[in-house]
């Protein structure tokens, strides 16, 4: 198939080497080392996308990542689709499929060009918050149509194959940008030793040097950098990272890179030595110092029509001439207001195409590019400009005149000159993404015309990214920064002889932005600022005129620079065109915020392994494999998977959650029943003030707490509210070990530290974790003490081992550390060992424990089991608002302790001691079939007109097969005056439930169970 | 310092004892090492762990007497006694890791608590609530890389460091006992999270598992 565009020689693609790929379903060839823009654009395709708001055919503007308009949907297969994806970019292989992703129902021919030529009188600026507001019953309607037609690509519908992944990266030198100055910089920092990573986004290293016209040595640039890549590679002190996009400079210098590891090759990645290997990878890099070489991005002249395809930047038809053998077009016309953009028109008559004429805003160009031109025939017309593209689908002509840029007026008569390509060039840009991402405003520089970066602490910024564009200096400067880059980071700077390049004198460029037509702006066609985004000059100055006076409100009315362009090609221009309307200078306008990411990152490089079975930590107890093996269902409790309920077969069938728990709950209140508690929190506390801190931290008091004896705390907030409990018990005069909630351990310990370091030091204590040393295992109910008797020494008479003692001793063999605590009201053993030993103590039990019924059980049934007692849970029943006094705790707040723990003085404030707080009481449904709903809200009077005055709300609640009733645990303002008063609960359904406040003890509330 | 109830959880050997890594090698099983491996890792389970808290100049002399080796003296240090056996690793800067052959650390215990006397200081066993992986082969720096936000490169990391830092999405103790080994200390309930991401991790280096 022929590529009418693609030259016979010239350009770094490989001519024997021929790939077949698709465009909106069209089979189409290119050559290895072809972007899909390169080929596309060799093919003749002048059409790649419709525009995202009127709708007009747009064709390929760019060669690099500024490019507005070829943002094309690839995949072939439903799996393989990405969105975003930048054709001048995208390296083509074999098989490529790609798509526009504007245009409905086809880019050639679309319902929504009408749409668009009538109804872009209805999308001006704001034309969201303006035209398509009323009715707002439409608005629904409005936006499928809106999304629809404004394409933005989509998600695959089906899962990804891939896999990514995350690289953590440290160096001394981060160089981003492999171009002349980005090449220098890494070689100087590399010779000196430093640790060097050199990224770049393209498909090869070089950046400007790739077509660039200059000799470098006497010989072309390309072999320069080939030595230059080819001793980078040789040193084993540098990482190059070619098809890697710095996208995010965080702070720090923490820099994230998006690498492309097979996206050249094919649409999934392909085996590597039979592994799968990363699609792609973000690499996490601290970097001592961040050199920013990324170059510029050349601006285009704002004029009527200057989105028709066949507009192009100058800089790009040479990068396609020189770089990939590709001539855009037939006959150019070049406009420009500097000297380096005659290189385009240089390119294109050595490639054999007709330069018509080149038509230079200054009025006496002088360079050596413009003699060049001048003396090869090229038609030179000065102090002019192109004022407007004429054609549809593609240029037909360009419009010229002679303008006066001071009055912003045309200046002269029109000439019409015929061509199908209008190469524009109105200056360079310092890209300066990177150093905005930091928060560092750039400055405006009167001298290049553009915005330079302005830097943190750490970064500097070499080459065209800081104004400097001569290539000699360009390579000297890269050169100085990368060594004293390598020199702040502690090494001595090495030589690095520059090559011998004949510097080309270059004459000043004049400032041009948007140009004027023979109409006013906001009457001629529409001249385009920002591509992508469909904003124009007139929209701009509309916008200014609207009141839009801080350059971000006129970004956010016109959308300017969103999205995935952030502004690459337009938003000088755009800066440019308010500043004129304003009557102000570009400094004085600023410019608005670039954010990350440069470029789209795919979410796959994002998440790289946190995902599936590994996107959270799951953590297991060492009796784990039981409870799968047992058929427990799980429960997150934290990270922790903890068993839930264990449903039995009954009769062939699987118990449901309900019939598990309620026997499970009969089995702890009749007979025995093992819970695996090894997730408690468990904090070993040392030293002389163990005592004392204690006494500090916890709301009550630990002063008589004798050795062998254990005790429930309460800890406060220095709010006063309820912040975690859990049992604590001495272990020798100067030792304690406290246990915590299970989701609560890491913060209190956090907590004790917290305490210790900041506010009392000059106790002698120390806080270890050792929740994962110890496995607990509960056994709980009548039988416990027969089933634990079979297995220890420990005398487990009920006089020498009371309710909350502890003993030492061997159970099955294993010591272990037996505590008298009891969470479900009966009697009740937990059994502390090593972990190593827990399955061989766990299965011990098991198999004396038959002949005791001896069940396990889970998470739900201790949740029942401790409310029917009343026991909270802190962070079910209580929620960070409520005190030890709401929940009728007061036996446990030691009020005449001689220190002032914490939350002591919270508890006296005029709130915490007020009447009528919210305070925990029981409820009983009048129905003892009715589960309440937990979080269900309470009244007082049903009948009360709306809105009804709430005054609590149920915290938790369950069935209870001790009771056979449902039952539950409340908050109610003023509760604990309330017993035995009769509230409502009005559900969603329209049902009002009706329960009695009851105390929160409904079972045993003597104690006596957990006592014998 | 004294009056702290100093317990040997340890059980006979007659006892089976079983790994943090039990069910792991269960359910994930270990892939064998192969000459294509370029990583191996390999657990040492049922080691001895002690955290022992307090002033660096009096746990020094303590350690030197009992163990014949110096308390690290600086932080992120590791030392290793003759025999490679015994390790003391700065984890903070009033606390240190030591782990001995497992079945030591109850007598070391004993042994330092007398020498230290009134001192003040705190030594807690948590030998069962972690384990030790060794890595070794030439992938494991970039492994690691992987892994840790901690810089693994030799020359911000060389022999006789250690230190405590994320991985994945848990931490881990991560220390390079000499040239070819690099060793994590994982906590127990997190072991089978940290075993399944380096299997995954590894998977292009053809990690192999020698099972403990």
């Amino acid at each position: 198939m022929s590529q009418p565009n693609r030259l016979v020689r010239g350009g770094r693609i490989d001519r024997t080497r021929t790939l077949s790929f698709t465009f909106n379903g069209q089979a189409y060839q290119g050559h290895a080392g072809d972007t899909l823009a390169s080929a596309l654009l060799a093919n003749g395709v002048d059409i790649v996308n419709r525009s995202f708001k009127y709708s007009r055919p747009r064709g390929i503007v760019a060669a690099g990542a500024e490019e507005p308009n070829a943002v094309v949907q690839l995949g072939a297969s439903e799996a393989g689709q990405v969105p975003n994806v930048r054709a001048t970019q995208q390296a083509l292989f074999d098989g490529l499929s790609a798509r526009s992703t504007n245009g409905w129902p086809n880019v050639q021919r679309d319902l929504m060009g009408l749409v668009g030529k009538l109804g872009g009188q209805f999308m001006p600026p704001g034309f969201y918050y303006k035209t398509f507001m009323a009715p707002a019953s439409l608005w629904m309607t409005y936006e499928k149509y809106i999304r629809k037609s404004a394409g933005l690509g989509r998600s695959p519908a089906e899962a990804d194959p891939d896999i990514y992944d995350h690289l953590h990266r440290h160096c001394d030198v981060l160089v981003i940008g492999a171009g002349p100055a980005g090449l220098t910089a890494a070689l100087a920092a590399a010779r000196s030793g430093a640790r060097v990573i050199l990224c770049d986004e393209q498909e090869e290293l070089g950046g400007s040097l790739l077509d660039s016209r200059e000799l470098l040595d006497d010989e072309s640039a390309s072999e320069w950098l080939a030595t230059v890549v080819a001793e980078l590679s040789g040193r084993h002190n540098v990482t190059l990272l070619p098809r890697t996009t710095a996208n995010g400079y965080h702070d720090h210098n923490f820099v994230t890179l998006h690498e492309r590891r097979t996206e050249h090759l094919a649409e999934t990645a392909p085996l590597a030595n039979g592994h799968r290997q990363v699609r792609s990878r973000l690499h996490r890099v601290r970097a001592g110092r961040v050199i920013l070489a990324t170059g510029t991005h050349e601006r285009p002249l704002v004029y009527a029509g200057n989105d028709v395809p066949g507009n192009l930047l100058a800089g790009a038809v040479s990068t396609y001439i020189r770089r990939y053998g590709v001539v855009p077009g037939q006959k150019l016309v070049l406009s420009t207001s500097n000297d380096h953009a005659y290189r385009a028109a240089l390119d294109w008559q050595e490639a054999g195409r007709e330069v018509v004429a080149i038509v230079d805003a200054r009025e006496a160009p002088d360079g050596e590019l413009v003699d060049q031109a001048r003396s090869r025939g090229i038609r030179v017309v000065t102090g002019s400009a192109v004022i407007e593209a004429k054609g549809e689908k593609r240029v037909t002509a360009a419009r010229i005149a002679r303008v006066d840029l001071d009055r912003f007026a045309v200046a002269g008569a029109v000439e019409e000159l015929h061509c199908d390509t209008i190469a524009s060039s109105g200056g360079y840009s310092p890209v300066i993404h990177l150093a905005s991402h930091t928060g560092a405003r750039p400055t405006w520089n009167d001298e290049i015309l553009g915005f330079e970066p302005s830097l943190v602490k750490g970064v500097s910024a070499t080459g065209g990214a800081r104004g400097t564009y001569a290539l000699p200096q360009v390579l000297a400067d890269g050169a100085e920064t990368g060594s004293q880059a390598a020199v702040a980071c502690g090494y001595t700077a090495a030589s690095v002889e520059l090559p011998r390049v004949d510097a080309i004198r270059e004459g000043q460029a004049c400032a041009l932005y948007q140009v004027p037509h023979e109409k006013p702006t906001l009457r001629a066609p529409k001249q385009f600022v920002d591509l992508q985004n469909d904003v124009t000059a007139a929209g701009i100055e509309l916008a200014t005129r609207e009141g839009f006076e801080s350059i971000e409100h006129v970004k956010r009315y016109t959308a300017m620079g969103f999205g995935t362009d952030q502004g690459k090609l337009g938003n000088i221009n755009g800066m440019a065109i308010a500043a004129r309307c304003l009557g102000r200078t570009i400094p004085e306008v600023g410019t608005t915020v670039f954010r990350p990411n440069y470029t789209p990152v795919t979410f796959g490089a994002i998440v790289g392994r946190h995902c599936g079975e590994l996107f959270d930590p799951e953590r297991y107890t060492a009796l784990h494999q039981w409870h799968v093996e047992h058929g427990a269902e799980f429960e997150d409790v934290g990270q922790w998977k903890r068993p839930w309920y264990y449903p039995q077969r009954v009769a062939g069938k699987l118990e449901t959650m309900h019939e598990a728990v309620a026997r499970e709950c009969r089995a702890v209140r009749e007979a025995v029943g093992i819970l695996d508690a090894s997730t408690l929190g468990k904090i070993d506390i040392q030293g002389p003030d163990a005592r004392e801190f204690l006494g500090r931290i916890y709301t009550n008091k630990w002063e008589k707490l004798a050795v062998g004896k254990c005790r429930y705390g309460l800890m406060c907030k220095d709010d006063g509210m309820v912040t975690d409990d859990g049992v604590t018990s001495c272990l020798a005069d100067n030792h304690f070990v406290m246990t915590t909630t299970t989701g609560g351990a890491a913060a209190i310990l956090e907590w004790l530290e917290l305490w210790h370091q900041t506010e009392w030091p000059e106790l002698d204590v120390t806080f270890t974790s050792v929740t994962d040393h110890w496995a607990t295992m509960t056994i709980t109910g009548p039988e416990s003490r027969k089933l634990l008797a079979e297995l220890t020494d420990i005398d487990l008479d009920r006089d020498s081992f009371k309710f909350m003692d502890w003993r030492e001793g061997k159970v099955a063999g294993v010591p272990a550390r037996v505590f008298r605590i009891s969470f479900t009201g009966e009697l009740t053993f937990e059994i502390n060992v090593q972990a190593h030993y827990a399955m061989h103590v766990w299965k011990a039990l098991f198999e004396h424990g038959e002949k005791y019924g001896l069940t396990p059980y889970g998470t739900e049934t201790m949740h029942v089991l401790r409310a029917e007692k009343g026991f909270i849970i802190v962070g079910q029943d209580t929620d960070g608002s409520v005190t030890p006094e709401d929940l009728g705790m007061q036996w446990c707040v030691g009020y005449d302790k001689p220190f002032s723990w914490i939350g002591k003085r919270a508890l006296t404030r005029s709130d915490t001691a007020r009447e009528n707080r919210k305070q925990l009481v029981g409820l009983k449904p009048k129905d003892k079939a009715v589960v309440l709903e937990e979080g269900a809200q309470i009244v007082l009077d049903p009948k009360h007109p709306v809105p009804v005055p709430m005054v609590g709300h149920v915290t938790s609640s369950y069935y209870s097969p001790t009771l056979d009733s449902g039952f539950a645990l409340a908050v109610v303002k003023g509760g604990h005056q309330k017993l035995g008063e009769t509230v409502y609960l009005p559900m969603a359904d329209g049902q009002v439930h009706e329960a009695e406040i009851v105390s929160p003890i409904f079972v045993d509330p003597k104690g006596e169970r957990q006592h014998v | 310092m004294s009056n702290v109830n100093i317990y040997d959880s340890r059980a006979d050997a007659a006892i089976p004892a079983e790994s943090p890594l039990a069910f792991s090698y269960h359910r994930s099983g270990a892939p064998a090492a192969g000459a294509a491996s370029r990583v191996v890792l390999r657990e040492r389970p049922f080691l001895g762990h002690l955290i022992l808290r307090g002033g660096a100049i009096v746990l020094d002399e303590a350690v030197r007497d009992e163990l014949g080796m110096n308390l690290p003296g600086r932080p992120q240090g590791l030392v290793l006694d003759a025999s490679g056996e015994r390790s003391i690793q700065w984890l903070s800067p009033d606390e240190w890791l030591l782990i001995v052959p497992g079945g030591e650390e109850f007598a070391l215990e004993g042994r330092l608590r007398e020498r230290l006397g009134d001192a003040s200081f705190a030594i807690v066993n948590v030998s069962g609530g972690q384990t030790l992986l060794e890595l070794e082969g030439d992938a494991v720096p970039e492994l690691l890389m992987k892994s840790v936000i901690y810089d693994a490169h030799p020359q911000h990391f060389p022999v006789g460091k250690g230190v405590t830092t994320v991985f994945a999405k848990t931490t881990t103790i991560l220390r390079r006992p000499d040239e070819s080994r690099w060793e994590l200390v994982i906590r127990r309930s997190f072991a089978d999270y940290c075993y399944r991401w380096l299997l995954d991790a590894g998977e292009e280096y053809a990690i192999g598992v020698v099972a403990a």
